[in-house]
């Protein structure tokens, strides 16, 4: 009798990759489900409070702010930053001299840290001397504002620098999802006599169903994750104004040693994220 | 209109979109250069925003780079970079080679598994990775640093790696198994190789990346001899906030071997992106 020697290669070379993604990921996760039954300081005496972070957590005034910053964040960037970008792409997408260097040009932001981003948008909305306010007094318009020390005006000129920066992305995205337009369908359309407005929200965006769905989930989930640009520019104030979930979680775990309440607000937006990405995943293995 | 000046008209208003919005794009890296080249004396003057000061200040980009440290925060990234990318694109793709090429029983169950990191966001793992580091002795190292950066590359990884190998015929490993070749044979002069292009993208984009990463670094390094480039750069606002000549100095300083990395390798950004969409 013979038996088959078993074959187990492939664990072998999946094994590096497995240890330290269940050591960096995985665990830690699970780890943090633990930690946010707890309260205490993360140093020894962490004592078992059951759900008490959570029920806290949704009578917590800071976080609704927070949550309903990120979701206005989000609603900003699916409608603003998509649009400016589709916008790009589609110019882009044209035939014309010094299209590459564009294109290059737009996606630049992106490959700044987005620490440096914010300190450059810090001096552009410097109340005294920044570009914003000096220009404004350059054309002789009375609107000088403190932008990002202001309540009313910060998340906005946050979110203009963020989409200085984000732009690039989803602009590639999309002209990647217009160049699988294939050519034959628009010429189909023009003998049919569609102009060329028609053909392109008859015809190019239903066909670029799929890129749009990605570009829209790639949003979502960068809205839901944004810090680094309002660490950097103004890290939640001026009076919770921008304050974001992680940023409120990164403040409490950390400046105020609060790790099993901090760490009660990660776990709420990991659960607010899947809310985004199960639907997204389901759709896109079904159409593979 | 006749269609040709119907053409030329849209032609037109395109460039003038395009251009609008160039200017727009254009404003934060001039302000950056103009403000950087000012010394503090230059400000008090009163002078516009945009008018080059008659000597520039060289002493903003000195400053930065020794007493602002930023010489110091570029070797260290650079060595996390050095540390990161290469082990973790090995990493990646022997664990990418695995689920597409050989023998597992749920390949996709597999795959899915390795794809969960994308989605979570780093906030859900910090605290236990403070805790621990705690106990270990981790925080403060270069290990520590690179050790969970390569951990949180592993979606990304195995997902462009995976992509690629898909595409790479049967027929060449197949060739290699006759001609005697182990596994590891085949996969290190056979398939890696082969994987090229993917490669490169990935050294590229993991390279940037890992030298603009803040959050992880903030939590993991405190220590001012081994910060790198993002989280020093927030040292510069606390001790200078006032001087934005030093301040601009030091960010124009951080960006230019991004810059450098990125005219290099331009075109790998725009292709390895498209190829994503198309995968």
């Amino acid at each position: 009798m013979k038996t088959k020697k078993k074959d187990y290669s492939a664990y072998a070379f999946m094994l590096p990759a497995l240890i330290i993604y269940l050591s960096v990921i995985i665990f830690p996760v699970g780890y943090s489900l633990y930690i946010s039954l707890h309260s205490g300081t993360g140093v020894g005496g962490m004592r078992f409070v059951g759900l008490t972070n959570y029920i806290t957590l949704f009578q917590d005034k800071i976080f609704y702010i927070a949550l309903k910053n990120n979701l206005i964040w989000i609603f900003l960037t699916v409608c603003v930053t998509m649009t400016v970008a589709l916008a790009l792409a589609v110019l882009l997408n044209n035939k014309f001299r010094g299209r590459t260097f564009f294109r290059a040009f737009f996606y630049f932001p992106c490959v700044v840290a987005g620490i440096a981003v914010a300190l450059i948008w810090r001096w552009i909305y410097n109340p005294n001397i920044g570009f914003i306010n000096e220009f404004f007094r350059a054309i002789g318009v009375d609107f000088s504002q403190t932008w990002i020390s202001s309540e009313k005006t910060a998340l906005i000129a946050l979110f203009v620098a963020a989409l200085w920066q984000a732009i690039g992305q989803p602009m590639i995205l999309f002209l990647a999802g217009l160049q699988a337009v294939s050519v034959d369908v628009l010429e189909a359309a023009s003998i049919d006599g569609a102009n060329a407005v028609q053909k392109f929200f008859r015809v190019t965006l239903p066909l670029m169903r799929d890129t749009f769905i990605m570009v829209i989930a790639i949003l979502v989930i960068s809205a839901m994750k944004v810090y680094d640009i309002v660490k950097g520019l103004t890290d939640g104030g001026p009076n919770n104004a921008t304050q974001m979930l992680s940023t409120y979680m990164y403040s409490q775990a950390f400046d105020y040693n609060n790790v099993g309440y901090g760490t009660t607000i990660a776990i709420v937006m990991v659960l607010i994220m899947l809310i985004v990405i199960i639907p997204y995943l389901s759709f896109t293995t079904k159409n593979n | 209109m006749d269609g040709k000046a119907k053409k030329t008209a849209g032609m037109a208003l395109k460039y003038i979109v395009l251009i609008i919005l160039a200017i727009l794009w254009v404003v934060p890296i001039i302000t950056l250069v103009f403000t950087a080249v000012k010394s503090k004396a230059d400000f008090f003057s009163g002078m516009s925003l945009f008018q080059m000061p008659e000597n520039i200040a060289w002493d903003n980009f000195t400053n930065a780079m020794t007493k602002g440290r930023l010489f110091q925060y570029m070797k260290n990234d650079l060595i996390i970079c050095c540390l990161k990318v290469p082990l973790g694109i090995f990493v990646e793709a022997m664990a990418a080679f695995a689920i597409t090429r050989l023998t597992l029983k749920k390949p996709t169950a597999w795959f899915t598994f390795f794809l969960i990191g994308m989605m979570l966001p780093m906030q859900v793992a910090l605290v236990p990775i403070s805790i621990i580091y705690n106990k270990l002795n981790l925080t403060n190292t270069y290990f520590g640093l690179f050790y969970v950066y390569i951990g949180f590359g592993i979606s990304n990884g195995i997902l462009i790696m995976h992509g690629f190998f898909k595409g790479i015929p049967r027929d060449l490993d197949e060739a290699a198994y006759i001609d005697g070749a182990s596994k590891w044979r085949t996969f290190i002069n056979i398939i890696f190789p082969v994987a090229k292009p993917a490669v490169a993208t990935l050294l590229i984009t993991d390279f940037l990346a890992t030298w603009n990463e803040y959050l992880l670094a903030t939590v993991i390094i405190n220590d001012n001899k081994l910060k790198t480039v993002p989280v020093g750069l927030m040292t510069f606002v606390g001790e200078h906030g006032t001087d934005y000549g030093y301040l601009c100095a030091g960010v124009l300083v951080s960006v230019i071997p991004v810059m450098a990395v990125y005219l290099i390798f331009q075109r790998y950004f725009v292709e390895g992106m498209a190829g994503a969409v198309k995968s």
